[in-house]
């Protein structure tokens, strides 16, 4: 969807919007059907008026709204008005920075994807184009365009977890990145031999069922200043069938997206080079394919990773630890990062701890922990501050290896477990964890969201790299 | 309980010795005094053992002259690292490490100027020493432990002695917690647990037994049908402590005007066994449903220790026992019952039968005593220990400040807390199409919607809600918790009435 922001309605604009603050804020002329529709501009209502020629929507952000409320409004304009080509957000009553916000949460919700479909996409709304009416067009241009790269970082990394496991592999990830190379990051494929030479052990047991040899691919965004950079990890399983440890059959489509990670971390860099961040960064993907074959890897095998650490092998289903800690390894010791937060839709059991509306969070900086959990607050992001005890360490003692990959049985603290397997990788470097499965597909289409992959973690990074990391005396 | 004494320091001339210093530590006092006596078979024992005081670490060295039995050494670590809590996990490996001694007494000069670690390392030998054995008939001698006395010495005695007497009051309420943990479910059932309960008023608790018809008149629909399966009669058992108001009734409108503080709540849930109901439970595992009353068995022992440490605090604590029994009268999913709040429940799934006791009993909580705020326990969900595992409980709460005080009353008794998150997006997986809420909101983020469940029943008053279900029990021993039932909570709340809301 195309944003522009104007400082009046074009005339052939049919389908208007008015975030409303309150009951007090409804527009005179509205106010008769306001009230016959209950209609009070609370903060997720909204009330559609025909007002021949056109339409006019009605959306109410509450009193006194923050950016969360005019995200909602603009994303609720998008949803009702979606059958219309080109819409009209009139924010004239409004700061910039809200105005700027209707248009960020219209573009999210606007969203569809490049389905694989031979015939027309029946779901695919009609909406292309949306002018944000505004008082001082110029300020809210200027805020616009600092958040539209995230934006389109976010709906970049979306399209790679729709692509299926047939469509998007560990050979051709890369090719997929071409975006990222036209925005000036530089795209770097570690393929299998070098893997082999540096010993990443984790990586090519994960990716030893498949046809498709994994890669490591390194993003690297060079900034304005001279600092070593922030780095981001993604888990990018194209498709994780769970190895020899097989996942049951139902369900098992949505493995497509147990990339989601890689691409959050790749929709991120896409977003820093579209905006220019000063920020030096980079971005390590761990990309495999978790398949069943002749000669994957086994529970019970013994695996040596980057930094020589060895690993039993428990469960092959809990392969993204596994990718994970080479990745995280390569990067503290080729990257050199001031920090590195990584992003997994890693365990099911930050599912069953936080659902499907926060991302886990762990990490071994309460600073850094602190910044990722308000960055992602800021953004509509949001991520719970998860323990990585003692226990969950020593639970992962091994009778013959360096460390246990996991626990077996149903009840076990899983995403801890996990967390404190990912700590044993990345030394004295400030690190984060985010286990975003769980928050990385959305089931159901509402008001707020497309239904599908949802991007999490691009706009979260993009606001960690804005907040912390570009300021060069810091 | 293990007998605890203070005394001056002396050089036994039989029996156990046990030696504490931190990382580093010289022999000094009755170490060097034992040491010489056994011609530095001591020194020569540590040596041989590469043994360097670290903290938890232990060494016995058997009858090293000078008629002692055995000389245990017991690392505390780092000098500056000795907390109390510190202390009370050095007691614990003591109590562990005597193993087959009668007595022993304990070289305890290190705390020469800090009496009250004494106390604390007393309360750890005590709180690991426990035992629940009223069901061994046959047990052979050899096999019984032995330690029955400990004397910690050091110099300023009578100062840990004072020190001690409220720590033992608390180590009586976690050992009444414990030991109502431990009862089978065919003996403990919600008439005899409340019997039990009576049986507290000793120690100055007033006690009042709610049954099935001061239920029904209470409105208690979500507790009695989740009793119905059961042929045993729920209780809701009250007791009220009054430390701060002497005898007035805790809360009443009259203590309020006088100007008497309103009471602390602590609501538990007492599944005495839980097999599911009609949405049963698989076998395996089944034993464990015992311990489904331990967040009531908390809140008693908590009551206890109040009262026996005389807290200066107006406390009450109420428990809502029941049995969640399949049968031909037993609840089913798809009925809607009704709350002593008035909102309706769809019973979705009848193993999810805590919440609902809980419910009630906040509810009546709430009305009766107007509390300063509440705190109920409960074994509540799986999902707790798929999210955190048996380190720490889930932490939920409506209210910033009391959690921040749980918090940290938690980390000083080794009880620890994790604050989970509430919130709309998780309160709408409990919407019912036919009743104002329905029981679980699905495998998602199931601990937190138990949490959202509960709050529905909390009247904006300050709440927190401990979901206890990866602590109640342990599986492996720890410094000052053997096997078994933990009483987690009991310590942790005792510190923070103490911290907070005495005086």
């Amino acid at each position: 969807m195309r944003v522009r922001i104007r400082r009046r309605a074009e005339r052939s604009i049919h389908a208007v919007a008015i975030p409303v603050a309150g009951a007090e804020a409804v527009p005179p002329r509205f106010a008769e059907a306001a009230r016959a529709a209950g209609f009070d501009g609370r903060r997720g209502s909204a009330c559609l008026v025909h007002a021949p020629p056109g339409r006019v929507l009605l959306v109410g952000v509450g009193d006194a709204p923050g950016t969360d409320a005019a995200r909602g409004a603009g994303a609720a304009a998008a949803h009702h008005l979606s059958d219309a080509r080109r819409i009209a957000i009139d924010a004239t009553a409004l700061p910039s920075a809200l105005a700027a916000a209707l248009a960020e949460g219209a573009a999210l919700r606007a969203w569809h994807g490049a389905r694989y479909r031979s015939l027309p996409d029946p779901e695919a709304p009609a909406l292309t184009a949306c002018d944000i009416l505004a008082d001082d067009p110029h300020e809210t241009e200027r805020l616009w365009q600092s958040a539209e790269a995230a934006v389109v970082g976010t709906a970049f990394a979306r399209d790679l977890v729709l692509a299926p496991g047939n469509k998007l592999t560990p050979r051709n990830f890369a090719a997929h990145l071409s975006r990222l190379s036209d925005a000036g990051v530089t795209v770097e494929v570690v393929n299998a031999a070098r893997l082999r030479a540096l010993g990443m052990g984790g990586l090519l047991a994960v990716g030893a069922g498949s046809a498709f040899a994994p890669r490591l691919i390194v993003l690297r965004w060079r900034g304005a200043f001279d600092a070593p950079p922030v780095a981001f990890v993604g888990k990018g399983i194209t498709f994780d069938t769970g190895g020899v440890c097989i996942k049951p059959a139902a369900g098992m489509e949505d493995m497509r997206a147990d990339m989601a990670g890689a691409a959050a971390c790749a929709g991120a860099m896409l977003a820093l080079a579209l905006r220019r961040s000063p920020a030096p960064a980079a971005a390590v993907l761990a990309v495999a394919e978790n398949a069943t074959g002749a000669a994957s890897y086994r529970p019970g095998d013994i695996v040596r990773t980057y930094p020589g650490t060895t690993v039993e092998v428990i469960d092959t289903d809990a392969e993204g630890r596994l990718v994970l800690a080479d990745a995280l390894a390569y990067t503290v010791a080729q990257v050199r990062p001031r920090a590195i937060v990584d992003l997994a839709t890693l365990t099911g059991s930050i599912v069953s701890a936080l659902g499907s509306v926060m991302a886990g969070l762990f990490a071994n900086d309460p600073a850094l922990a602190a910044k990722v959990a308000a960055a992602g607050a800021a953004v509509g992001e949001p991520a719970w501050w998860m323990p990585i005890g003692d226990s969950h360490r020593a639970d992962l003692d091994s009778d013959v290896a360096d460390l246990r990959q996991c626990l077996t049985g149903r009840r076990q603290p899983d995403a801890c477990h996990a967390a404190a397997f990912l700590r044993e990788f990345v030394g004295d470097t400030p690190w984060a964890h985010l286990d975003i499965a769980g928050v990385e597909d959305k089931a159901e289409a509402d008001e707020t969201a497309p239904r599908g992959p949802t991007g999490f973690g691009v706009r979260l990074l993009d606001r960690l790299v804005a907040q912390s990391f570009e300021d060069p005396e810091a | 309980m293990l007998e605890i004494a203070f005394a001056k320091p002396a050089l036994p001339s039989s029996g156990a010795l046990v030696l504490l210093a931190a990382e580093g530590g010289k022999p000094a006092g009755l170490w060097k005094q034992a040491d010489e006596a056994t011609g530095g078979a001591i020194t020569r024992a540590l040596e041989a053992a590469s043994f360097t005081w670290g903290k938890g670490k232990t060494v016995s060295i058997l009858a090293p002259g000078a008629g002692l039995s055995r000389v245990v050494a017991v690392g505390l670590g780092k000098a500056e690292a000795i907390t109390p809590l510190a202390a009370e996990e050095a007691g614990g490996h003591i109590a562990a490490a005597l193993g087959a001694a009668p007595a022993a007494a304990v070289c305890a000069d290190i705390f020469a100027h800090k009496p009250a670690l004494a106390a604390h390392l007393a309360l750890g030998a005590t709180l690991r020493a426990y035992r629940f054995d009223r069901y061994r008939t046959k047990e052979k001698p050899e096999d019984k432990p032995k330690l029955a006395k400990l004397t910690v010495m050091l110099a300023d005695h009578a100062k840990a002695k004072t020190e001690y007497a409220p720590l033992r009051a608390v180590a009586e309420g976690v050992f009444v917690t414990r030991d109502l943990v431990s009862e089978p479910p065919n003996v403990l059932n919600p008439p005899e647990m409340a019997n039990r309960i009576k049986k507290l008023s000793s120690l100055g608790l007033k006690i009042s037994v709610f049954g099935p018809k001061e239920m029904e008149k209470f409105g208690f629909g979500c507790l009695l049908g989740v009793a119905r399966g059961s042929a045993v009669e729920p209780r809701m058992v009250v007791m009220e402590w009054h430390g701060a108001s002497n005898g007035e009734k805790a809360g009443a409108k009259g203590a309020k005007k006088a100007g008497k503080p309103r009471p602390v709540a602590f609501i538990g849930k007492g599944v005495t066994f839980d097999t599911g109901g009609i949405s049963i439970k698989p076998a395996g595992g089944m034993e464990d449903m015992k311990w489904d009353m331990a967040g009531a068995g908390t809140v008693v022992g908590l009551m206890a220790a109040l009262a026996g440490r005389k807290a200066k605090v107006d406390a009450v604590g109420l428990v809502g026992l029941v049995e969640n029994m399949p049968s031909g009268t037993a609840q089913r999913p798809g009925d809607v019952v009704t709350s002593a709040s008035g909102q309706t429940v769809e019973v979705i799934n009848t193993d999810a039968e805590g919440r609902l006791v809980l419910a009630d009993v906040l509810w009546y909580c709430q009305h009766h005593y107007d509390p300063q705020f509440m705190v109920d326990l409960a074994t509540l969900t799986g999902a707790i220990i798929i999210s955190l595992g048996h380190e720490h409980a889930g932490l939920f709460s409506n209210d910033d400040d009391l959690a921040q005080k749980l918090t940290a009353a938690g980390t000083e008794t080794g009880e620890k807390l994790w604050r989970m998150p509430l919130g709309d997006a998780y309160d709408r997986q409990i919407k019912s199409d036919i009743a104002d809420m329905k029981n679980v909101g699905g495998r998602p983020g199931g601990s937190i919607t138990a949490a959202q469940f509960i709050q529905r029943f909390v009247n904006g008053k300050p709440w927190a809600h401990l979901d206890i279900a990866g602590t109640a029990w342990a599986t492996k021993e720890s410094a000052c918790v053997p096997k078994g039932a933990t009483a987690f909570g009991v310590r942790l709340l005792d510190r923070m009435v103490a911290e907070h809301f005495e005086g």
